[in-house]
């Protein structure tokens, strides 16, 4: 599933990867820095209202630092939150989720459904001054699709049988058959531009780290290990962003980035739940200061059982631990009530997500005799439950996330009250991936999944998505579900669509080859300083329209010093 | 000797205060689940996160449970890592000083160059490689840290049966026909304990605070078993706001290698005759 988003994406995203942790640093930061007086008079100004105005620096934080800017070989969140600010698409979601064009003036879709026509704006450039044309688009295409690039994105355009780019302002993309998630695709496909790196291997190209691209920003400067610096692009194809400069700095443990940010050093972050409900409500001068957004995000955490091993390819157990666990629980416990029990793998209140589907309660009775039924029973006495004289024991793997190593604790208790034996194991990101997902060596995950806003899951539940680095990692082979996650990628009529993916969300309740835990919700905080954010945030999220988000010239930071509020 | 050394340790008021200071965390260890008010491993998402009250005199974690009794229960691990880890470095290293002290030649080069190789590599960060790849838990831990400090006993053994072989006493033996073994294990060992004994307590501070840290970074110690650097870490995230977290384990690792490590230091003098100023 594709996370392309908005600009600042990296705000709004909790960054799943680990952070190597340095208690010195933590103590460095924590102590003399003097807490900045927030006057009333300051205060005053912060709560003002202003007119839009252009420049000024918005700085944030990011967990981990890109591989290199060229998103279709990084393939991961670090990189495409900075080039989606360089780069643009061919098409876009406006505010309500709806598509629009943004490289693309418009676009046909021919009548069989298999072609579609996209023109493009006129007069579009580079950064460099050089034209934007139908033959970036087909060049950016193939180098996509082109097993030497290996990027993760390829398999949904490598469905295009044949793409054109008849004349400067047209390309055009025929598909084998209609394929439903196509515009959606296109939608998060980043132009790249054909002049520049025509005959690179883009694996090694010194562009990833100095890009040239077309959209607001431009790359100003990267310190590797420290920041990487944006200023706004003269010669963008959309218009002007209202603020100057963009500085994301890398900073790789969430709690030196909250000191930070009260530090005012930096203006936003995205926060965990206990930050958002507990230490800045309890903190009027960061109340003061901060304001807390929080918005529905289009992903879950979920318990995933491994299904090629046993018990776990039994229906009647992996149903019997859903009953077992209290999802409520773990949303009051861990996520402090910002979380929402879901049935169905899509965003809640959003078409996709059947709205008949009840998740599966806690119920620590039914639970047992599912297992009973499914053979375990407690012969010695010791509390755990045993079938054929093994214990049924296993173990639960995460990531490093507190979230998620919480989750698993509260699981494991709940676990064994009802016989069920569970050990817990937190692991560094890049191991977790390659040590135990790739090699299917795990029995029992707790992970999430960020999802892109097509409802097509076809990469993460079909059956033939399980090879080593592809998402159905957990095994699940249901060929009821197979065949909907097929027609769905085929239908393109949305109501009829919509009863596909309802379906496919009822059946795979019932099989149970996951549970769902919570949704969850962003929670950023961005300095008062920034205004022209929609608040609640729109459908398509916080950051949809960044571009035009504008610092007042009286609360922008003093250019010399760092830690300045404003010269008051 | 026993109750003279007894003795002399007691006077100094710096090593009687770590000798305490142990007397007092082996207690409090043994005793826990006498003594904790609440089961360490019980979660109540109802009181998350409070601060030190009568009810939780060290507060409560971030998913509810009890501070108090996790730091009464982790000590336990924390000791139990130490003197484990420390009872395999000193036996590896007895073993290996021993005979590099006793047959020299060629197996003491070997030894003594082994030793050498295992110093430059800077343990900690060893350790971090060893335990990546293991399964982290606290029997690895143990053995991990015993297996990868046991170079400085093994420097202090062979010292000693290098000087020692040369004394008369020993010589005598040797000439009365005294065999390797009984040699070594009558004359050269219990005349060389002092400095194992000082060397292995403070060796026990050095792994209360690396246990700390490997549980500290996640690879010690898992969840939800209690232990400082567990609790430490937990705290870590929360450090400005939910202080009790961070304070308390921090403190307690601390008390207790100072333990150590005054208790090491007043051994040390009382033992060593070299060093007159202790009475």
């Amino acid at each position: 599933m594709i996370n392309f988003a908005f600009l600042n994406n990296n705000l709004l995203k909790r960054n799943a990867k680990a952070s190597g942790v340095f208690l010195c640093l933590i103590v460095l930061s924590s102590c003399g820095k003097p807490s900045q007086d927030l006057t009333s008079e300051y205060l005053n100004k912060l709560n003002k209202t202003y007119p839009s105005q252009s420049g000024g620096t918005l700085i944030d934080a990011m967990i981990g630092e890109p591989s290199g800017l060229i998103s279709m070989i990084a393939g991961e969140s670090a990189s495409s939150a900075i080039s989606a600010n360089i780069f643009n698409k061919l098409l876009k979601y406006d505010k309500n989720l709806d598509l629009e064009g943004e490289l693309a003036e418009s676009w046909q879709v021919s009548a069989d459904q298999k072609t579609i026509t996209f023109k493009l704006k006129p007069n579009l450039k580079w950064a460099d001054g050089k034209p934007l044309t139908s033959a970036d688009i087909l060049w950016t295409w193939h180098a996509v699709i082109d097993e030497k690039t290996g990027s993760p994105y390829a398999s949904d355009y490598q469905l295009v049988k044949k793409a054109e780019a008849p004349d400067p302002l047209t390309f055009s993309v025929t598909y084998q058959q209609a394929y439903a998630p196509a515009l959606d695709s296109w939608s998060g496909l980043q132009i790249l531009p054909k002049h520049l790196l025509e005959g690179q291997d883009l694996h090694t190209t010194a562009f990833a780290h100095n890009p040239v691209g077309s959209n607001y920003y431009k790359l100003d400067g990267w310190t590797h290990g420290e920041n990487i610096k944006l200023s706004r692009n003269l010669s963008s194809v959309l218009g002007q962003a209202k603020i100057d400069h963009l500085v994301s700095r890398i900073i790789p443990d969430s709690s030196a980035q909250f000191l930070e940010l009260m530090a005012d050093n930096i203006d936003s972050m995205s926060l965990d739940p206990i930050k958002y409900a507990r230490i800045i409500p309890s903190r009027p001068e960061l109340q003061k200061k901060l304001a807390l957004y929080k918005e529905l995000g289009n992903g879950y955490t979920y318990l995933g059982f491994n299904l090629k091993h046993k018990p776990f390819d039994d229906v009647r157990v992996r149903k019997a631990i859903n009953y077992a666990i209290d999802k409520q629980e773990i949303i009051d416990g861990v996520y402090l009530g910002l979380g929402i029990n879901i049935a169905s793998p899509y965003k809640p209140g959003t078409r996709w997500s059947n709205p008949n589907l009840k998740p599966y309660p806690y119920d620590p009775a039914k639970a047992k005799a599912l297992l009973k039924e499914a053979g375990f029973t407690d012969n010695n006495g010791d509390g755990i439950l045993e079938r054929d004289g093994k214990p049924f024991s296993f173990e639960i793997i995460t990531n490093q996330n507190k979230e998620r190593e919480k989750s698993a604790v509260l699981i494991q208790r709940r676990l064994k009250e009802v016989g069920i034996d569970v050990k817990i194991r937190a692991i560094e990101w890049a191991s977790f991936i390659s040590r135990f997902i790739k090699t299917g060596d795990f029995d029992v995950v707790v992970l999430g999944w960020s999802l892109s806003l097509d409802p097509d899951q076809y990469s993460i539940w079909h059956s033939s998505q399980q090879a080593p680095g592809q998402f159905n990692f957990i095994g699940y082979n249901n060929p009821t579900v197979d065949k909907l996650l097929e027609q769905g990628r085929l239908e393109l009529n949305p109501d009829k669509r919509m009863k596909i993916y309802h379906e496919f969300a009822r059946v795979f309740l019932e099989d149970s080859p996951i549970v769902y835990l919570s949704a969850g919700y962003g929670l950023t905080a961005i300095h008062k300083r920034v205004k022209g954010i929609d608040n609640p945030a729109p459908p398509a999220g916080l950051g949809w329209n960044s571009y035009d988000w504008y610092i007042p010239e009286p609360l922008r930071r003093s250019e010399t010093g760092r830690n300045e509020m404003s010269a008051n | 000797m026993n109750k003279s050394l007894f003795k002399k340790v007691l006077a100094n008021p710096l090593s009687k205060a770590g000798f305490i200071i142990i007397i007092c965390v082996f207690l409090l260890a043994m005793l826990a689940p006498l003594i904790t008010p609440y089961d360490p491993d019980d979660i109540n998402v109802k009181v998350i996160l409070l601060g030190p009250s009568w009810q939780h005199w060290m507060g409560t974690d971030g998913l509810g449970r009890d501070v108090l009794s996790r730091m009464l229960f982790g000590s336990r691990i924390s000791l139990l890592v130490g003197l484990v880890a420390v009872g395999i470095s000193t036996a590896i290293g007895i073993l290996l000083g021993a005979i590099a002290g006793y047959y020299r030649g060629w197996v003491d080069t070997f030894i003594m160059r082994l030793v050498d190789v295992m110093l430059s590599i800077p343990s900690f960060f060893l350790i971090l490689a060893v335990i990546a790849f293991l399964t982290p838990s606290i029997i690895n831990v143990m053995i991990v840290i015993g297996l990868t400090s046991w170079m400085g006993v093994t420097r202090l053994v062979r010292a000693e049966f290098l000087s020692l072989t040369e004394r008369e006493f020993v010589q005598a033996s040797r000439t009365l026909g005294a065999k390797d073994a009984r040699l070594i294990f009558t004359h050269l060992l219990p005349n060389s304990l002092t400095p194992i004994i000082v060397s292995s307590v403070l060796g026990v501070a050095g792994a209360v605070l690396m246990e700390s840290g490997l549980s500290f970074l996640g690879l010690g110690v898992q969840a939800p078993q209690a232990s400082w650097g567990n609790i430490l870490t937990d705290g870590k995230d929360y450090i400005q706001f939910a202080w009790w977290l961070s304070l308390f384990p921090g403190l307690a690792i601390l008390i207790t290698v100072l333990g150590y490590n005054l208790l090491g230091e007043g051994l040390r003098d009382a033992l060593d005759p070299r060093s007159g100023s202790s009475k």
